[in-house]
């Protein structure tokens, strides 16, 4: 069966949101094009045993991360979880609240588990639902939630911002009142 | 749906009780991980991967198009 003009275009048209993902997933532009690559030469082949009308974008995401978790096995690595790592590199300065810089909150991001950092950034940022997220990392929608909220507690814990999520848009009452007891 | 409608006390939502969206915009953390990611989707994209598809479509055995 010929591969199709439409899923062409498609395959064109996630490239933008399947190099972020690698990025994110990868920490490296390299690593994250080649991984890009391959998915979109995965995704050609095996195109026939894509359902149209389901979800294009999640189906490529399940590709890319396969192809990232399998790659890290080749290399000998052991695939990280959850806990054990950090703490090495906890340099990132304390953010004024509302002010934290892009920068310190990469260096923040690096320094989750993968497990974690690719939870949090499926759903805060990649648009899935937390079931859409779980499909693509073959596991329990429970795990993802859980993933994510380990992931949100250690970015807070390393950026140091405290209760954020009691205030949010309404930060000049909490310069007046202070820190609220979180 | 419910959390929408919990969400129309406007001003004072407190977002800690709602695990739906811990990630929302009044979350600092989500805000910069929207900011991260959206830099990171709105770059160029290098012509390779134009060009790998390209190529990927002319490997096809030359059968009838859809």
């Amino acid at each position: 069966m010929a591969v199709s003009q439409g899923f062409k275009t498609d395959l064109l048209g996630s490239i933008p949101s399947l190099r972020a993902f690698a990025v994110s997933l990868a920490q490296n532009a390299d690593k994250a094009d080649d991984l890009v690559q391959e998915t979109l030469v995965r995704a050609w082949d095996k195109h026939a045993s894509f359902q149209p009308g389901t979800n294009l974008k999640a189906w490529l995401f399940t590709i890319l991360r396969n192809e990232f978790y399998s790659q890290m096995r080749k290399r000998g690595r052991e695939v990280q979880d959850s806990d054990g790592i950090m703490t090495a590199k906890l340099a990132v300065h304390p953010a004024q609240h509302g002010q934290l810089d892009l920068k310190d909150f990469r260096t923040a991001l690096e320094q989750l588990p993968e497990d974690q950092r690719e939870a949090i950034i499926l759903i805060g940022a990649s648009g899935f639902s937390y079931e859409e997220a779980a499909e693509i990392c073959g596991c329990a929608v429970g795990t993802i939630k859980s993933r994510v909220s380990r992931a949100r507690a250690k970015l807070q814990e390393i950026l140091k911002i405290t209760g954020e999520d009691d205030y949010g848009p309404d930060a000049i009452s909490t310069q007046v009142m202070g820190k609220p007891a979180a | 749906m419910k959390d929408m409608m919990k969400t129309s006390t406007a001003g004072s939502r407190a977002r800690r009780g709602a695990p739906g969206d811990p990630l929302g915009p009044n979350s600092e953390i989500g805000r910069k991980l929207k900011q991260y990611y959206d830099e990171l989707v709105s770059d160029d994209v290098p012509d390779r991967f134009a060009q790998l598809l390209a190529q990927l479509e002319q490997a096809e055995p030359a059968r009838k198009k859809d």
